[in-house]
């Protein structure tokens, strides 16, 4: 299931349809739908209702390197449980679980 | 009358902690919630563990987890007290109660309505064992990619 989501830049699932007559020529106008891959919402997914804030290991993904939340556009969550995750997060952080920036 | 609430209470302490003196705070917890007719549900220690940034000179702490059932009183009178200790490097007391009734309730809709799927289909409300097995490598997309290569490697 996670692995679905790990491969999200490269677009293998996709790639079927523009592949034929996808030549240089039309690879700027292909690229978009080329590269796109259906996002989904990992705890809609795996069903996870509580976001647990002390869950380093379920929270960790939505943190990029510099300690910021990842927005939904890039990670594909769900309204819903962005809005569970944002909490989580800021929680983990005042209790030093999570850094809320690195260097 | 203030009805009883449910809270998830962390501390952390130096690592270099007796283990004594983590205990006397413990008991110190302890009084503090039996003074408001609370009862702890559950304690659990998660040993020493890197902190995600410094806490003044700290770099590890001992986290204690404390799940309590109580009013809301006990909250701010254990607020101010652990602020007071200067064992406790940093505490945080997270209600609990109305998420996991929440979380609780979107499982419970969540099963019905799949139960009910099922059966409108004509399946027992409940997956077996060889459905379950079947959805887990349902997208194995590694045999084809594999496939197709070796196919191309043929042709030259």
């Amino acid at each position: 299931m996670s692995d679905e989501r790990e491969g999200r830049g490269g677009g293998r699932g996709a790639g079927g349809r523009d592949g034929k007559d996808g030549k240089d020529g039309k690879d700027g106008k292909g690229r978009r739908g080329f590269f796109r891959r259906k996002r989904v919402c990992k705890f809609c997914v795996d069903k996870i209702d509580y976001v647990n804030y002390k869950d380093v290991k379920l929270l960790a993904p939505f943190i990029p390197e510099r300690g910021k939340i990842q927005p939904r556009r890039i990670s594909g969550v769900c309204a819903t449980h962005q809005r569970a995750l944002q909490t989580a997060i800021k929680r983990a952080r005042q209790i030093a679980l999570i850094p809320y920036t690195t260097d | 009358m203030s009805s009883v609430r449910q809270y998830e209470l962390i501390y952390i302490v130096p690592p270099e902690t007796t283990d004594e003196a983590l205990a006397e705070l413990q008991t110190q917890v302890e009084a503090i919630t039996q003074r408001f007719g609370a009862t702890i549900e559950k304690t659990e220690n998660w040993g020493r563990r890197k902190l995600a940034y410094e806490i003044g000179k700290h770099r590890d702490g001992v986290y204690v987890l404390h799940v309590i059932n109580g009013p809301a009183e006990l909250v701010t009178e254990l607020d101010r007290r652990l602020r007071v200790f200067d064992l406790v490097v940093r505490h945080l007391v997270v209600r609990v109660d109305e998420e996991l009734a929440i979380a609780e309730r979107a499982r419970v809709r969540r099963k019905s309505s799949m139960a009910s799927r099922r059966v409108r289909r004509g399946l027992p409300p409940e997956p077996t064992e060889a459905e379950k097995r079947r959805d887990h490598d349902d997208d194995d997309m590694d045999g084809l990619e594999q496939g197709f290569r070796g196919g191309r490697d043929g042709d030259r």
